[in-house]
């Protein structure tokens, strides 16, 4: 076992086997919550590859949530990385190699599963009210928010990084802020340059084409799109489940996760990949311009490029923000109407996200730690599923499914954000 | 102001390897479809249109082009969950161990 970083008899000393332990109860419930994270990281992410694909009927809405979601298990399981030091970002409950830190360990970890659970319910409550509203926004910044949150609330704005050490891009300056103002520009320009010149250099021979043509372009970038999130998203959920495991003395090992946390995490990712988020996925393909084979060629080739040279070069940006922005930039550079309005509210979701995850991230901690030991998760939990069920039925008042999700964009009801998100008419089908 | 220096490098180092595979592939893309229909005949009420041998192999060979930027992507996923990195000193890329 030489060259294994182990973590001492201390972290390991909780019996395996008593599960009446507090502690136990309360990371059962915290690899439950995880893994509904990832659940609606994948379907709040669906659209990021898919929406142009689907809007122009490159591939049928069935079809391409199917593609999306296998891409995205076998991305899953297309790196040996442990991503365990995720949160290092924006908090401090970890060491460098991972470890968390001691003072956070007793009681069987229980204070650093609360933050942990604390921030992961205030991700998966943002992910799904966007969700609801139709508006695509980072399910990484949720995530984060939401630990950041729970990590101030927990050890005091001390405990949170605002910016890295000047030699690089860290903490929540460098690795949200900057990141999110920088990336749909980025990607814009170069769906824009892409679009426009992909526009030049056919027009004139477009009556001896069909637009048609364009779809395998189309369906190659949006599958990259999909590996690469498979790889990087579900990585991020089962660091978050191994360092709850490591907290609580189930695992003790910083450079490799359990397998079936491995398995489990890329199961929830490609199933919410699979289940569609259509309400998302009908703004970014019909509510910004209507995409047509040229464009969605270019916005995707524009989302794939940007993503994969970010994550190169070190620079990892969000991928809603940048499949966006493709999106938008098309649309320019082909010089076709742009929903500003539409646009104007994603931005503002954008902005929202950290902040009002990180509230919520505070808030719940506060509620569990009010509380205290099982009880105070429990509670947190259960907030959990009360406000998923709301938002759920909710959704359900006015369905947007794979049937009716590249209807006409109606014009925006009077009143009512959601009724925009949602389609003016429903085919018979 | 370190970091947005530091962020405003990085983002201009994205626009340009964005710039040159993010919209340099669909150009050519649209490029093999502009060649396609080369001496093509134009599509007439239901008769899809006649590409002639030397427009396909021309398309043909452009899409080749595109097809090895999408491998290339794929390559620079698994080299990167796999501890590796993709080396773009020596214009083509190689894999390398990451640094």
């Amino acid at each position: 076992m030489n060259g294994t970083p182990h973590l001492g008899e201390a972290a390991v000393s909780t019996p395996h086997w008593c599960l009446v332990d507090a502690a136990t109860i309360i990371l059962v419930l915290v690899i439950v919550t995880a893994l509904a994270f990832d659940f609606t990281n994948g379907f709040h992410d669906t659209a990021n590859a898919m929406a142009a694909s689907i809007s122009t009927g490159a591939l049928a809405p069935k079809v391409a949530v199917g593609l999306s979601a296998v891409l995205n298990l076998v991305g899953a399981f297309l790196s040996v990385e442990v991503a365990l030091t995720v949160s290092n970002a924006v908090i401090k409950i970890q060491d460098k190699s991972g470890a968390p830190r001691p003072e956070l360990l007793t009681g069987g970890g229980q204070a650093l599963l609360l933050i942990v659970l604390a921030g992961l319910v205030g991700g998966i409550v943002w992910n799904l009210a966007t969700w609801l509203l139709g508006l695509p926004s980072s399910s990484s910044h949720a995530l984060l928010g939401g630990l950041t949150g729970a990590g101030a609330a927990g050890l005091g704005f001390a405990g949170v990084k605002w910016t890295g050490d000047g030699t690089k891009l860290d903490g929540v300056v460098g690795k949200i802020l900057l990141p999110s103002l920088l990336s749909p520009v980025v990607a814009m320009a170069v769906a824009f340059v892409g679009c426009w010149l992909v526009h030049k250099l056919t027009n004139s021979v477009m009556h001896r084409l069909e637009e048609r043509y364009f779809r395998w372009g189309q369906i190659g970038s949006a599958s990259l799109v999909s590996i690469a999130h498979g790889t990087n998203d579900a990585q991020k959920t089962m660091g978050v489940m191994t360092l709850a495991l490591i907290a609580s003395g189930h695992w003790d090992r910083t450079d490799a996760v359990p397998i079936w946390v491995k398995i489990s995490a890329a199961l929830a990712i490609a199933l919410g990949t699979y289940i569609g988020g259509w309400r998302i996925i009908r703004t970014l393909g019909k509510g910004l311009v209507d995409i047509t084979p040229r464009q969605g060629l270019s916005s995707d080739g524009a989302t794939a490029a940007v993503l994969l040279a970010s994550s190169h070069l070190g620079f990892a940006l969000s991928t809603t923000h940048v499949a966006t922005g493709s999106v938008l930039g098309g649309g320019l550079g082909r010089g076709t109407h742009v929903r500003w309005a539409t646009a104007g509210r994603m931005v503002v979701a954008w902005a929202l996200t950290f902040p009002i995850a990180a509230g919520m991230g505070a808030v719940m901690w506060w509620i569990g730690h009010t509380l205290g030991g099982v009880a105070g998760a429990l509670l947190v939990f259960a907030i959990l599923c009360a406000a998923s069920g709301w938002m759920y039925r909710r959704s359900r008042l006015q369905h947007v499914g794979a049937h009716n999700v590249t209807d006409d964009w109606g014009a925006p009801a009077a009143g009512s954000p959601e009724q925009s998100a949602a389609p003016t008419k429903t085919p018979t089908r | 102001m370190n970091s947005l220096t530091l962020a405003l490098e990085g983002a201009g180092k994205v626009l340009g390897a964005g710039l040159v595979f993010g919209a340099g592939l669909p150009v050519v893309y649209a490029l093999a479809m502009r060649l396609l229909t080369i001496g093509a005949t134009p599509a007439d009420g239901d008769t899809a249109p006649h590409y002639t041998p030397l427009g396909r192999a021309l398309a043909g060979l452009l899409i080749l082009v595109v097809a090895g930027g999408v491998v290339l992507g794929l390559v620079l996923i698994v080299a990167s969950g796999f501890g590796k990195a993709v080396s773009f000193e020596n214009i083509l890329p190689t894999i390398v161990d990451k640094k």
